[in-house]
């Protein structure tokens, strides 16, 4: 009974002690979350001015009004008591109402959420497909073209700032060629809005049948998204076909190709050896997208979370710029959880357990 | 290193007696990258004196095509964006001239820091393991959210920008110190240091310091570049310099509904002026340090 018992533990443990990778980096999101809410803590209540008069817009108020909007923005008490009080609100995702619109935080920011996903997801997926294309292309076929424009393109990761790619792409295709709508919204002003589904305005539209809608959307998203993916694109790009090039050339490669293995093999193990970088490098290029969204959003005036934060570090917005950096930082840590796990998943020697001292 | 070499070679050349024309052309030929940079500096040093109009004030009626008295045509305000873009060279050059100089020193000694005592026992170690994560941390959300947050609290002169751009681009010169801290850490001539009796901290300075922050020292032309992008996006989004303060970010935005309905030049000198800016450094980067990083 005791050995059964034993036995039985012994196989939980095992199972643990196998699982452990992935099971302790995704424990440490909590955790890395906390510090970021720790942060997030002191910035706001490090900005200058005083939040009872950006609240009041100036008015001279009581006393006693006054302690009560303090006590409604969670700033009575001591420090201590405070901050039990914001971690609750954090916890809860309870971030209070805007103290210039007064609208409730977590309904706009839940409002904008998938608007800024929905154009971060599809650069993301249309860099990423140009990349492996362009990539392969540029190695395989070294002397063609195509390959004497891309490497060029990849070493101007970064010189082009996105805004500028943006207003030069409002000036051609829609100020000179009207080919392309107003930067005015994420869809023609005369539509009307579907019924809220999903919250991604696509799906929405997709789900609706309203095909106006939809082709509206679409062609509003053509510029928002050709900005971040050519502005963001050489970055991948770059570190994609460093990793391609060191690959192609390794062991491992020569071996295949010696012991007569299929072209199809040896360009499998060669992208396979490839990608671990490059997965991780999409990690920084989500990051690079979001700020790009800020952007974007700005100039293509979509009504976004970039936009959003933007107009609270404007107005001295405390519970508006709370909600939108702890989302944020909840967003950029998850994606860099998921690159994480996909990385270890493909490449057993990147997990935790196994790097020795001094690797880096 | 192969760059210390050329050098020496050329300058060796160049007091040589026997030098012929073709030589000292080829001479100044090969530094023809740097170029570039020096020009931006010398804009950046003498452009606000040299302007013809005054770059805050009102020159002109608003929204003067180019030509005549304003060869890059007036803004919407009527500011000359031909003295708006000459001006706003010396601010954004001091931003992110600082910027580098602060990010690049603070990431060597942190890297140095951390590299040297993460595998460590005791208060020490745990620090530069807490280090690491924070590092990781700052670098997983993106930079222009950061700044965001940093300007609301730090406020938006030059000097704020400065550090908040500062604290943005540390980690990245932090981390490459010290991956190259825990290459050169095990190297023999550290154990010989070591065995020979000198200290911990004076190893540290003599032998890993000189070492181990090249890769943050060749990093710094694209810190450079990097921190008048993000200073440009800031103003761009109207949180960097305030207008009418000439700087090429907010000089972008104003001029983008501008270019919207036609009128491009407000909106594309200063780009041009932000991107010759940003290559110059990238350029001088890659002649200097080889193609290393790029």
């Amino acid at each position: 009974m005791i050995d059964q018992k034993d036995g039985a533990v012994t196989k939980t443990l095992e199972v643990l002690r196998r699982q452990r990778w992935w099971v302790t980096r995704v424990l440490a999101l909590p955790v890395h979350l906390f510090f970021f809410a720790v942060a997030v803590f002191f910035i706001v209540r490090m900005i200058p001015g005083d939040p009872v008069a950006v609240l009041t817009g100036g008015q001279n108020v009581s006393s006693a009004k006054a302690e009560q909007i303090r006590a409604s923005l969670g700033l009575t008490g001591s420090l201590f008591s405070q901050f039990i009080h914001y971690l609750h609100n954090v916890v809860t995702l309870q971030f209070g109402n805007s103290m210039i619109d007064g609208l409730s935080v977590r309904g706009e920011l839940s409002q904008r959420l998938p608007e800024t996903i929905e154009l971060a997801v599809i650069a993301m997926v249309i860099a990423t497909a140009l990349t492996v294309v362009m990539g392969l292309v540029a190695v395989l076929r070294p002397r063609s073209i195509l390959a004497k424009i891309l490497v060029p393109y990849a070493r101007t990761a970064g010189a082009i700032p996105d805004f500028v790619l943006g207003v030069l792409g409002i000036f051609i295709f829609y100020t000179a060629f009207h080919l392309l709508p107003a930067p005015n919204g994420s869809y023609a002003p005369t539509l009307n809005p579907d019924p809220r589904v999903t919250g991604f305005p696509l799906l929405d539209a997709l789900f609706a049948g309203d095909t106006a809608m939809f082709g509206s959307i679409c062609a509003h998203l053509v510029l928002p998204v050709g900005v971040l993916v050519i502005a963001n694109t050489p970055l991948l790009l770059k570190i994609f076909l460093r990793s391609l090039e060191e690959a192609v050339d390794a062991a491992p490669t020569r071996f295949r190709i010696a012991a007569g293995a299929s072209r199809k093999t040896v360009l499998l193990s060669v992208v396979r050896r490839a990608a671990p970088a490059a997965v991780a490098m999409m990690g920084t290029l989500f990051g690079f997208l979001l700020g790009g969204v800020v952007v974007v959003e700005q100039l293509f005036a979509m009504p976004g979370m970039g936009l959003y934060g933007v107009n609270a570090v404007n107005s001295s917005d405390r519970t508006a710029l709370e909600g939108f950096l702890v989302l944020v930082a909840t967003i950029s840590l998850v994606v860099f959880l998921i690159v994480d796990l996909i990385n270890m998943t493909i490449d057993p020697r990147r997990r935790p357990g196994l790097a020795k001292d001094g690797a880096s | 290193m192969s760059a210390t070499i050329t050098v020496s070679s050329e300058t060796l050349a160049a007091s040589a007696p026997k030098v012929t024309v073709k030589q000292i052309l080829a001479g100044i030929w090969s530094w023809a990258p740097l170029y570039p940079m020096v020009a931006v500096f010398i804009i950046a040093i003498i452009g606000p004196w040299i302007v013809p109009l005054s770059p805050t004030e009102v020159a002109g009626s608003p929204n003067l095509s180019p030509g005549g008295a304003f060869p890059f045509g007036t803004d919407s305000t009527g500011l000359d964006v031909f003295s708006r873009t000459i001006a706003a060279f010396r601010n954004d050059i001091v931003i992110a001239t600082l910027t580098s100089l602060i990010s690049t020193t603070v990431g060597i000694l942190l890297g140095l820091l951390i590299g040297m005592n993460e595998s460590r026992r005791g208060l020490l170690g745990w620090v530069a393991r807490f280090l690491v994560r924070v590092l990781d941390l700052i670098q997983a959300v993106p930079a222009v959210v950061i700044a965001l947050a940093l300007v609301a609290v730090v406020g938006t002169s030059v000097f704020s920008l400065t550090i908040a751009l500062a604290i943005i681009l540390t980690p990245n010169q932090a981390r490459m110190v010290r991956t190259e801290v825990l290459k050169v850490r095990g190297d023999a001539y550290i154990d010989a240091a070591r065995m020979a009796g000198e200290r911990e901290f004076a190893l540290t300075l003599r032998h890993v310091l000189p070492n181990a922050s090249w890769p943050a020292l060749e990093n710094a032309s694209l810190v450079f570049g990097a921190a008048i992008l993000i200073a440009a996006t800031l103003g761009f989004l109207g949180v960097g310099l305030q207008p009418p303060t000439p700087e090429w970010g907010s000089m972008i935005s104003t001029g983008a509904s501008d270019a919207a309905v036609g009128r491009w030049w407000s909106f594309i000198f200063p780009a041009i002026a932000l991107v010759i800016a940003v290559g110059s450094f990238a350029l001088a980067g890659q002649r200097v340090f080889g193609r290393r990083n790029h």
